[in-house]
């Protein structure tokens, strides 16, 4: 293949300024130059893309703009999805609450005079603790009972405005007064540091079951007698006088949201609301 | 020397204008008379540069014939070029050759300017008879003008002269 030599681009290009010429002098029907028209269908294409590129341009920028404030859309729902998601968990806690609360109607003693409703904040049932919350700063006296609509849960062992911790009847240290709710059969709830409790001094010939609801005596001079306090869950002889039961609390310490504390039924017999 | 051939050149176009007047036969228009200027740069000269001679020769053609000024430029540049390729391949430079390259000449100026018409969109009139009409006409008149310098009547009007002398 030859080179494309000067001479012929030489050529090559005097052709086309001769042409360019007779076009310069050939007029349309419009009265212009042919070549004005020449140069326009040039210009015509270059004229066109850049038309479609500004528009190309800024339809990219518009839709970038678009894109960053559909991100911006997005990140907030998330937030708000978040935010309503949080807010249902606490609507769900409340509805729970409510239950609870609801299912404290049915316990004659929760509605006594002097009755303190309080909100579980914190429950740590292998230290047999919970801190609950009163809606006004109370001064709840030692030894405060505290029950469920599910039955007996602890007692106050500290008070401070509207924060109060509670001793679990699961703790370790923790004993009730206990009997059948006929009073035939008596014992002595004891936590055991765990979930579970037993049920102490009850004689071998007593007549219990597996199943059996024990509640409060009253003998304690803590807990007011009638609650509900923990369901045998089996009963064995031992070679000792007293038979070996074990039994659960009947309250859900785990789920219980609302609690009453009964101040009016501690030692000191008055609580006083600030 | 170039200088020389302008007027010989200027009376071939006016000639040519001539030969177009009212009155005058229809063929004679068909003969390409400056197309013996191309071909014999073509056939007489030993360096064969770029043809501006005969770009001038077609921009002279069109002012004085054609409607737009270019297109006649290009046209006659164009045969000369093919001209002068077709002289380095043939030795022969008799008259048969003249209205050989004649007729090549008249056939690439009229062929080059309708399509250099083209573009601009104005019409063009070329028939066949008529191109090949001036084709023969061209080549003939070329040949004739061959035959006229293998003559070489200057030296036989000498030698006349000088056995007259004695």
């Amino acid at each position: 293949m030859t080179a494309f030599r000067p001479t012929t681009m030489l050529t090559i290009l005097l052709w086309l300024v001769l042409e360019v010429v007779a076009a310069w002098q050939v007029r349309t029907p419009d009265g212009a130059p042919l070549l004005a028209t020449w140069i326009r269908s040039m210009a015509q294409p270059v004229i066109w893309s850049a038309h479609e590129i500004g528009h190309l341009i800024v339809d990219v920028g518009l839709g970038t703009t678009d894109l960053q404030r559909v991100v911006a859309d997005n990140r907030s729902l998330r937030l708000d999805v978040e935010r309503l998601s949080s807010r249902n968990l606490l609507l769900e806690e409340d509805l729970a609450a409510l239950r609870d609360a609801a299912g404290l109607t049915s316990n004659n003693i929760g509605f006594s005079n002097g009755a303190v409703l309080a909100r579980c904040t914190f429950r740590d049932v292998a230290a047999g603790s919970m801190e609950v919350r009163t809606a006004s700063r109370v001064n709840l006296p030692r030894d405060t009972p505290a029950i469920t609509g599910g039955g007996l849960v602890g007692r106050v062992v500290r008070s401070e405005g509207s924060r109060h911790w509670l001793q679990l009847i699961t703790h370790g240290a923790a004993a009730a007064a206990v009997q059948t709710p006929d009073g035939a059969v008596q014992g002595l709830v004891v936590g055991t540091g765990g979930e579970t409790l037993t049920v102490a001094y009850v004689p071998r010939q007593a007549m219990l079951e597996k199943g059996q609801v024990l509640v409060t005596s009253g003998g304690d001079g803590i807990f007011p007698p009638g609650i509900a306090a923990a369901t045998v869950v089996h009963v064995r002889e031992t070679e000792s006088p007293f038979l070996e039961i074990g039994a659960v609390p009947t309250a859900d310490i785990r789920s219980t949201r609302i609690v009453v504390l009964l101040p009016l039924w501690s030692a000191a017999g008055d609580g006083e609301t600030e | 020397m170039q200088l020389k051939i302008v007027l010989p050149v200027v009376l071939t176009l006016l000639a040519q204008r001539m030969l177009g007047l009212p009155g005058m036969p229809s063929w004679t228009a068909e003969v390409l008379l400056p197309v013996v200027w191309i071909v014999a740069a073509a056939l007489l000269q030993k360096e064969r540069g770029w043809p501006y001679h005969a770009l001038v020769l077609g921009l002279a053609w069109d002012v004085l014939f054609e409607p737009v000024i270019g297109p006649g430029g290009i046209a006659w540049s164009a045969a000369c070029l093919v001209l002068y390729a077709l002289a380095g391949f043939v030795a022969d430079r008799s008259p048969k050759m003249w209205a050989g390259f004649g007729a090549v000449g008249a056939a690439i100026v009229t062929l080059v300017h309708s399509a250099a018409l083209i573009p601009l969109g104005l019409p063009f009139s070329l028939t066949l008879g008529h191109w090949v009409r001036m084709v023969i006409f061209t080549g003939l008149w070329c040949g004739l003008v061959g035959a006229t310098l293998r003559l070489d009547l200057p030296s036989q009007w000498r030698t006349y002269r000088s056995r007259k002398l004695r």
